[in-house]
């Protein structure tokens, strides 16, 4: 087997994200005849645009499962152990979609996850956008299982001055999170002109390493007249307000033991994401509980 | 050596302007320094309890250091939470608080311990010398620096050990011209990172 042959690779010794599929490139990205390099779970790929679409290949030989769904190109350096997720959101009529651009990030891929379920921060890194005091408090919300695995947190409300690029104003918007697979998350959140349809933003984080990772972006937004690069536009600005912070989490790796960073009431989503990557048995990118939290 | 013991200098208090978080590292260990509005410094660890960001990536309230992520507020000395904005109704538990370290303020320079032993230096005098940074072992920085103050008394240095092979050069100078320590300082670190480079070529 290809992972006992490469067994120096460390992404091999994580069957959870080694058997999953992950976004390797976003389509607009890839070019003929040249080679886009990227790297997942420490294995360098190599993709290009070839006469049947998008392609990608292991730099090594070895073999690669590939896919091209959702404007991106995805890759499973195992045996795919599920199917891809499906955005039911992608096929609706009507819906402005673009994808964020995709940006690099020096920290664990699941912290980039939790991060994107955190409601505490809105009011601060992302002031005057997502949140501004004195708006800061996080409302009582509902968090549970993810029918077919995972996590949904359902209920929440935030007020935000600029929701999304058509606001026109601030408001309390509903919002509502799904992690659906480890290192894949998405929220809805309330349209500012149709307030009962919900925008869809999904975030694929892409483990480069235990501590590098690449955070893709797929916004489907309900149609309000806002263009795909305004979309693409307000995403960025907000993505680039979190990596900084992002990347002064120490460890850059996520705890997971009970204690080893204390959450509040808040933070249940956070809770239950690391109670379910637990359950998961991830170990990859992680401090798993039990480990000594390094400095 | 002079401050033999487990006191090491960490900064200058001069480091320490009004609103700043000063940033350093000693033996691995990530810290933070400030100054509250009292005047006193604190030297925490650099990582706030809730999800691990630098503290040094924040900002000084008056007697409070808060966090960049979620703009938890932590009091000068304790180190206890006092305000956490998500919540701002609720009592926030004790269990939330940063990680102070020892704390002296002496002749100029700031000082902290691993573990707190015995009383911090007294007795020092003299004006402080730029902190030069040495990519060495902080064991061959300090046989430099006592070599120097056996060969020139007027000196009193201490070395700072940041990581495994990198260090810095903290001291006093009692007597003479600053800038002539300086120098003396400067030809040290040369001495210490050719020579490095020299093993190097060796190998």
């Amino acid at each position: 087997m290809a992972e006992i042959l490469t067994g120096a690779a460390s992404g091999a010794r994580d069957p959870v994200l080694w058997n999953d599929w992950h976004v390797i490139a976003d389509l607009a990205a890839l070019r003929a005849g040249a080679d886009f390099a990227t790297t997942l779970l420490d294995v360098p790929l190599l993709a290009r645009l070839g006469a049947a679409g998008a392609q990608a290949r292991r730099a090594d030989g070895a073999p690669l499962h590939t896919e091209v769904a959702y404007g991106f190109l995805w890759a499973c350096l195992g045996a795919p152990a599920r199917p891809l997720i499906t955005i039911a959101e992608y096929a609706e009529a009507g819906r402005t979609i673009a994808t964020g651009g995709s940006v690099g990030v020096h920290v664990a891929a699941p912290r980039v996850v939790e991060n994107f379920l955190d409601l505490g921060h809105l009011g601060y890194v992302h002031v005057g956008y997502l949140g501004e005091e004195p708006e800061t408090m996080v409302h009582p919300y509902r968090v549970g299982p993810l029918e077919g695995g995972g996590v949904l947190a359902t209920g929440c409300k935030v007020y935000q001055p600029v929701a999304s690029p058509a606001a026109q104003g601030g408001y309390m918007v509903d919002y509502q999170y799904c992690v659906v697979r480890p290192l894949i998350t998405c929220l809805h959140k309330a349209n500012p002109v149709a307030r009962d349809a919900w925008d869809v933003i999904y975030l694929f984080v892409q483990p480069v390493s235990e501590e590098r990772s690449i955070a893709h972006t797929l916004m489907l937004f309900a149609p309000d007249g806002t263009q795909p690069a305004d979309l693409r536009r307000f995403q960025q600005l907000i993505f680039l307000q979190d990596k900084p912070i992002l990347e002064n989490q120490t460890p850059r790796r996520l705890p997971l033991a009970d204690g080893a960073e204390l959450p509040i009431a808040a933070d249940s989503t956070s809770v239950a994401y690391r109670r379910y990557l637990v359950a998961e048995g991830l170990a990859y990118g992680v401090i798993p509980a039990g480990a000594r939290v390094a400095a | 050596m002079s401050g033999r013991g487990p006191w090491v200098p960490v900064a200058a208090s001069a480091d320490l302007a009004p609103g700043h978080v000063y940033q350093t590292m000693l033996a691995g260990q990530g810290l933070a320094l400030w100054r509250g509005d009292d005047g006193a410094v604190n030297v925490w660890e650099d990582r706030c309890p809730h999800r691990g960001v630098r503290f040094s990536a924040g900002d000084v309230v008056g007697g409070e250091l808060r966090c960049v992520y979620h703009a938890w507020r932590f009091a000068a000395g304790s180190g206890a939470c006092t305000f956490i904005p998500a919540q701002p109704n609720a009592k926030v538990p004790r269990a939330i608080h940063a990680t102070p370290w020892p704390v002296a303020e002496v002749a100029g320079l700031v000082w902290t311990a691993l573990a707190a032993q015995g009383a911090p230096p007294a007795d020092l005098a003299g004006e402080v010398l730029r902190a030069l940074p040495v990519n060495r072992p902080a064991a061959a920085v300090a046989q430099e620096a006592a070599a120097l103050m056996a060969a020139h008394p007027a000196l009193r240095l201490f070395v700072q050990p940041l990581a495994a092979d990198r260090a810095v050069i903290r001291g006093l100078a009692a007597g003479v011209d600053i800038m002539a320590a300086d120098l003396l300082l400067e030809a040290a670190r040369r001495r210490l990172e050719d020579a490095a480079l020299m093993e190097a070529a060796a190998c």
